[in-house]
C-alpha cells in the first residue's frame, strides 16, 4: 500500500541548474500537491512526459528524497520518520541508480541480500528463482561492466527484488530492453500483482500503460491531472486510446501557467 | 553493524579483485618510490665520490722553497702552477669564479725570511691567503684539503724548527682518540636523525594514499550512481559511512606500509648504511603500541577529512581539486616539525591535528613522548575525526548532497 498525501517537492536550483532548465526562478516545483493511493494486488502506472515529476514522486516514495510538503506512507510507515522500515519493504529500480560495474550480478545480489538482513540459504533460494526467471544464470559471474545494457537492466531488476519486497517501485523498467526482455519484465510484474504486491511504475510508453496498469495517473508539470482505470480515462476525455487521451490532457494542462 | 561489516568486505574485494587497481594503488607507487630513492642516493654517492677523486687545479704565488717537500711528504695531489710575485692574478680570480680553477694560494713576499727573522713579540708575521669559490664543491674541497694537509703540516714543521720542542706550546692534548670520547645512546642518536625525516614521510604517504582511494570510493561511486543503491538498503546511513571509512583506512594503512618498505629498500640499495641506523632504533612494547595507536587515529583522521571533501564534491575531478590544498596543509604541518624537533613544546601544541601526530612520532622515536602528550594527541585526533564523521553522516542524509537535488 502506498499512500501519497498532498505531496509537493520543491528543488532549489543553483546557477548551472537554472541554465539547464532555462529559467530565472531559483526554485522549481517538481511535484505540486499530488495525492494518490496504490493498493496491494494492483499495478499503478504514472504516465507523463519527461520532467513531469514521475521520477521525483517515485524517489520520494523510495525515501531518497524528502517531501517539501505533504507526506507519504508505505505499508503504514512514514517515508521520512521511518525510512528504514520503508526501505525494508520496497524494491526500487531507476536508471540513475546502478550496480557497481566491478562486480558480478551474483556478488551484487548476495551483497544486497546481506544488507537486507537475509541469510545465505534465503539468498540462494531467491537468486535461483530470480536468476532463472530473468535468464541471468549464463552471465551471473561476469563483471557488470562487461554486460550489455539489457543484461545490466535484468541484473538490476533481480537485485532490487532480492528481499521479496511488498512494494515494487519501478521507474521506466523497460527502457533500453529488447521486446523479449521487456515482455519478461512486464510479465513478472503481473505475477507480483497476482501475489498481492503493490506495484507502481512510471512510463511514457502508452501501450505499456494500457496493457499493464490497472490504474493510471497522468502527471503533467507536477500535477496529477487525471487518475483512473483505462476506461475511466478514455470516458472522461472522450477519446479512443490512451495516446489521444494523453494529448487531449496535455493540450489543456501544458498551457496552464505559461 | 551487519551493514558496516558487509560494506567493508565489499570495498576490500573491489580493490583486491581489480588487477589495475592493485597495480596503480600499491605496486606502481611502491616501485616508483624505490627507484626514485635509489637514483637519488646513487646520485649523491656519485657526487661525493666525484669530489673525492677530482684532482684540483691550484695556483700558488710566491711558494717558499720547502713547500714542495711538505707536499711530497703529505702526498698532496693537485695540478699546481707556480706564480712569481710579478704575475697578475686577475685572470685566476675570474677562473675561480667560473669554476675552471679551484684554488689560488698567495704567500706573502719573502714569506720564509719573515718567519726566519722573527725574534720577539711585535715582529712581523707573514700571511698565507687563499682564494676560492664556496659555491663550487670542487673549490671548497680543494681549499679544505690544502689547509688541513699542506698548510697545517707546514706550520707544524716550521714551529718544530723554531722551537725545537713542539710540546712546549702544545701544553695539553684534547681527545687524542676521539672515538673513545663519544658517549651516546645509539638508539637516540639514530632516532634523532630518523625522527627528522620519518614522521614527514609517514604523513605524506598516509595522506596521498587516502587521497586517490577516498575520492574514488565516495565521489566516484556517487558519480557512477552506485552509492545510491546502497542508500536504498535498510541500514543506517552511519553504517555505510563507517563501512566506507574503515575500508578506506585499511587500504590506506596497507599502502603506507608498502610505501615505507619501498623507501627502506630504495635507501638500502644505495647506502647500505643509512638504513642500518634505522634498524638500531629499538622500541619498547609500550612504544610500539603507542606508535600504532597514533598511526591508526591519524589514518582515520585523514580518511575522514578526505571523505568529507569527497562527499560534497559532485565529480571526482572536483574532489581532487578540493583535496590538493589540504595535502599542502598536511605537508606544511609535517615540514614545520622537521626543523623544530629539539625544542620542547607546551601541551597545547599537542592539540593541533597533523602537527601533533608528527611531533609525537618524533618524540616517540627518541624515546621522549610523555603519557599526557600521547593522550592529548590521540584524544584530539580522535575527537576531530568524530566531529568530521558526524558531518559526513549528515551529508549522507542530505538529498542535495547525495542526489544533487
Amino acid at each position: 500500500m502506498i499512500q501519497i498525501n498532498e505531496l509537493t517537492k520543491i528543488y532549489k536550483l543553483n546557477k548551472k541548474q537554472m541554465m539547464e532548465h532555462k529559467t530565472r526562478e531559483k526554485i522549481m516545483k517538481a511535484v505540486d500537491n499530488l495525492s494518490l493511493t496504490a493498493k496491494p494486488g494492483e499495478i499503478y502506472g504514472l504516465l507523463g512526459p519527461n520532467g513531469a515529476g514521475k521520477t521525483t514522486t517515485l524517489r520520494c516514495i523510495a525515501t531518497l528524497l524528502k517531501p517539501t510538503m505533504g507526506d507519504i506512507e508505505v505499508c503504514g510507515y512514514d517515508t521520512v520518520k521511518e525510512s528504514e522500515q520503508v526501505r525494508k519493504r520496497i524494491g526500487f529500480l531507476t536508471n540513475e541508480i546502478k550496480l557497481d560495474p566491478q562486480f558480478s550480478p551474483k556478488y551484487m545480489f548476495n551483497f544486497f541480500g546481506k544488507l537486507h538482513g537475509l541469510d545465505d540459504k534465503n539468498i540462494d533460494e531467491r537468486r535461483n528463482e530470480l536468476f532463472t526467471y530473468f535468464g541471468i544464470n549464463d552471465f551471473e559471474d561476469k563483471k557488470i561492466a562487461e554486460l550489455s545494457s539489457g543484461m545490466k537492466q535484468k541484473a538490476s531488476i533481480a537485485v532490487s527484488l532480492v528481499h521479496d519486497p511488498e512494494v515494487i517501485i519501478f521507474d521506466e523498467p523497460t527502457t533500453g530492453l529488447d521486446i523479449v526482455t521487456a515482455r519478461s519484465v512486464t510479465d513478472y510484474l503481473k505475477i507480483m500483482r497476482e501475489k498481492g504486491k503493490t506495484v507502481i511504475i512510471s512510463t511514457h510508453i502508452m501501450t505499456e500503460a494500457e496493457k499493464l496498469c490497472d490504474r493510471i495517473g497522468i502527471i503533467i508539470k507536477g500535477h496529477l491531472v487525471l487518475e483512473g482505470t483505462l476506461n475511466e480515462i478514455l470516458d472522461s476525455t472522450n477519446t479512443r486510446d490512451l495516446e489521444d487521451a494523453f494529448f487531449e490532457l496535455y493540450k489543456i494542462h501544458n498551457k496552464e501557467g505559461e | 553493524m551487519v551493514g558496516t561489516k558487509n560494506i567493508i568486505k565489499k570495498e576490500l574485494t573491489r580493490v583486491f579483485t581489480d588487477r589495475k587497481m592493485i597495480i596503480s594503488l600499491f605496486i606502481l607507487p611502491g616501485v616508483m618510490i624505490m627507484v626514485m630513492y635509489s637514483i637519488m642516493g646513487k646520485l649523491i654517492l656519485n657526487l661525493e665520490k666525484d669530489i673525492e677523486e677530482h684532482i684540483p687545479t691550484v695556483y700558488i704565488q710566491n711558494a717558499p722553497d720547502d713547500l714542495k717537500d711538505i707536499m711530497d711528504y703529505v702526498d698532496y695531489k693537485a695540478n699546481i702552477t707556480y706564480l712569481g710575485s710579478d704575475d697578475k692574478t686577475d685572470t685566476i680570480h675570474d677562473g675561480i669564479l667560473s669554476g675552471d680553477i679551484d684554488l689560488l694560494v698567495v704567500f706573502d713576499e719573502g714569506f720564509r725570511e719573515t718567519i726566519d727573522n722573527y725574534k720577539e713579540a711585535g715582529d712581523p708575521i707573514p700571511e698565507v691567503k687563499t682564494y676560492y669559490n664556496p659555491s663550487e664543491d670542487y673549490s671548497s674541497a680543494a681549499r679544505n684539503e690544502f689547509i688541513s694537509s699542506v698548510l697545517n703540516t707546514y706550520q707544524q714543521a716550521l714551529l718544530t724548527e723554531r722551537l725545537g720542542n713542539i710540546e712546549q706550546i702544545q701544553v695539553f692534548y684534547i681527545d687524542r682518540n676521539p672515538d673513545d670520547s663519544v658517549i651516546v645512546d645509539e638508539d637516540r642518536a639514530s632516532g634523532k636523525y630518523m625522527s627528522m625525516l620519518l614522521p614527514f614521510l609517514i604523513n605524506i604517504m598516509l595522506f596521498s594514499g587516502a587521497m586517490g582511494l577516498g575520492t574514488d570510493t565516495i565521489t566516484g561511486e556517487k558519480e557512477r550512481g552506485t552509492l545510491a543503491s546502497m542508500l536504498l538498503s535498510p541500514i543506517k546511513r552511519s553504517e555505510i559511512v563507517f563501512g566506507k571509512l574503515t575500508s578506506l583506512g585499511i587500504l590506506t594503512g596497507l599502502s603506507a606500509i608498502i610505501y615505507a618498505v619501498s623507501v627502506a629498500i630504495g635507501l638500502q640499495n644505495l647506502t647500505g648504511g643509512a638504513m642500518g641506523e634505522m634498524s638500531n632504533i629499538k622500541f619498547t612494547p609500550l612504544e610500539i603500541i603507542q606508535l600504532l595507536v597514533i598511526l591508526i587515529v591519524l589514518v582515520y583522521f585523514y580518511v575522514s577529512i578526505i571523505s568529507l571533501v569527497a562527499v560534497y564534491a559532485r565529480t571526482q575531478k572536483e574532489a581532487n581539486t578540493y583535496v590538493t590544498p589540504l595535502y599542502i596543509l598536511v605537508m606544511l604541518g609535517s615540514v614545520m616539525t622537521m626543523f623544530s624537533g629539539g625544542t620542547d613544546k607546551g601541551l597545547q601544541y599537542f592539540a593541533i591535528p597533523v602537527y601533533n601526530a608528527t611531533v609525537s612520532m618524533q618524540k616517540l622515536l627518541i624515546g621522549e613522548l610523555t603519557g599526557i602528550q600521547f593522550g592529548v594527541t590521540v584524544g584530539t585526533l580522535a575527537a576531530a575525526s568524530l566531529v568530521i564523521i558526524s558531518f559526513i553522516i549528515k551529508a549522507f542524509n542530505d538529498e542535495r548532497v547525495m542526489f544533487n537535488a
